[in-house]
């Protein structure tokens, strides 16, 4: 689990190619991210879309894929820690891939009462802009089961579909950006 | 010199390519045992460090494993109801014991927990995942309903819902009155949503 993100990147391309690369890329984000900070201190005030509450059929709408674009879904709660630590990688990921034609759901897990409340709250400090959706069932099962047959129903999950909605990458657990992201690129280039 | 340099520098970042590669999709959490297997017996701790054997805990029909943790808001909402199953089964001959597995938590922590939610059942702390992995455990809460003879009877959830006034179904309640009626479990797997279990090293 100790893995950083960089050899992911990089691993095919020889030392010196390798330097010359990272420093421009590094010179590139730094200057992106200036101007996304400026961006969004203007953009702040703009409300994210309402979460929407949705039942287990209009989930698994969501989910299916028309052929255009992967897709990354994340399930995640207001009240679970390690979704609330990795949402700020997951914001990232959305502002970086969402213009390659990665669309991105979150799903949340809370209570129907935190709709209003907790999960827009939360939202709006993390600055996310992925559409958001509440799963509202009295019985959770039935869902964890249609979204696949290996998951428990423990959180967070992470699932990567591609354009036809096969499932190439999942994860449960804390998410590993750099593993997320290597999967996601094989995806977004494949495209091309 | 410096082609050695560059050399090593090409072998390691090969090295790195190849594991990176190697990795599984999914991190490797065992597979749980189907229903019907017999459960091997294993030691653990208490929280104040006393070993014990699963065979030691075993009631005379039986004994619930539940997964639980000290921070998870599910788990703990569970606080209450896995207490009442505790007190409610033990004269019937099945013993509740909870195991936390959560590299996060202490045993410390654990006994605090417990003196705090009055939970008197015993509480094991599994340091390096040994049991959560044995059986498969990835989320609190979660049960493992075993015979006298730990045959696996029932694997899943407590029951549908975390919030207590939202309950209509409890799968582990009737796996246990079903067995005590000796009659088949009627639901034999459940899932609910619940805090993944922080596997670490011992």
């Amino acid at each position: 689990m100790t893995h950083s993100a960089k050899p992911i990147h990089v691993r095919f391309v020889p030392g010196t190619v390798v330097v010359i690369v990272s420093i421009l890329l590094l010179t590139f984000s730094a200057a992106a991210q200036s101007k996304t900070a400026h961006k969004s201190r203007s953009a702040r005030a703009v409300k994210p879309d309402p979460v929407r509450a949705v039942n287990a059929e209009e989930m698994q709408a969501l989910l299916k894929r028309d052929g255009k674009h992967p897709l990354l879904v994340n399930y995640w709660a207001t009240w679970c820690d390690p979704c609330r630590d990795e949402f700020p990688d997951l914001v990232k990921i959305d502002r970086d891939y969402r213009a390659k034609g990665l669309d991105f759901i979150a799903i949340s897990l809370d209570d129907l009462v935190d709709i209003k409340t907790a999960v827009p709250k939360f939202l709006l400090a993390m600055n996310a802009k992925m559409p958001v959706y509440l799963l509202n069932v009295a019985d959770p099962e039935p869902a964890i089961n249609m979204v696949d047959k290996d998951w428990s129903g423990a959180m967070p999950a992470t699932f990567l579909y591609d354009n036809k909605g096969k499932v190439v990458y999942k994860h449960f657990g804390r998410v590993n950006p750099g593993e997320l992201r290597a999967a996601i690129e094989k995806l977004v280039d494949s495209k091309q | 010199m410096k082609k050695l340099a560059a050399v090593s520098l090409m072998i390691a970042m090969l090295a790195v390519a190849l594991l990176v590669n190697a990795r599984p999709l999914v991190a490797d959490t065992p597979a749980p045992p189907i229903i019907g297997s017999t459960i091997a017996d294993f030691t653990l701790p208490d929280a104040s460090g006393t070993a014990h054997t699963l065979a030691s805990l075993h009631g005379k029909n039986g004994t619930v494993l539940i997964f639980i943790a000290t921070q998870c808001p599910v788990s703990n909402g569970y606080n209450e109801r896995m207490e009442k199953l505790a007190q409610d089964f033990k004269a019937r001959g099945i013993n509740v014991v909870g195991i936390n597995a959560n590299s996060t938590e202490s045993a410390a922590d654990v006994k605090d927990h417990a003196a705090k939610n009055n939970l008197t059942f015993p509480i094991l702390k599994d340091n390096g995942n040994k049991v959560a992995d044995m059986l498969g455990a990835t989320r609190t809460p979660e049960a493992y309903f075993l015979d006298a003879s730990s045959k696996l009877l029932y694997h899943g959830r407590i029951d549908n819902s975390r919030d207590i006034t939202q309950v209509n179904s409890s799968e582990l309640r009737d796996a246990l009155e079903a067995t005590l009626a000796g009659k088949p479990v009627p639901k034999a797997t459940a899932n609910a949503f619940g805090c993944s279990i922080k596997r670490g090293a011992e």
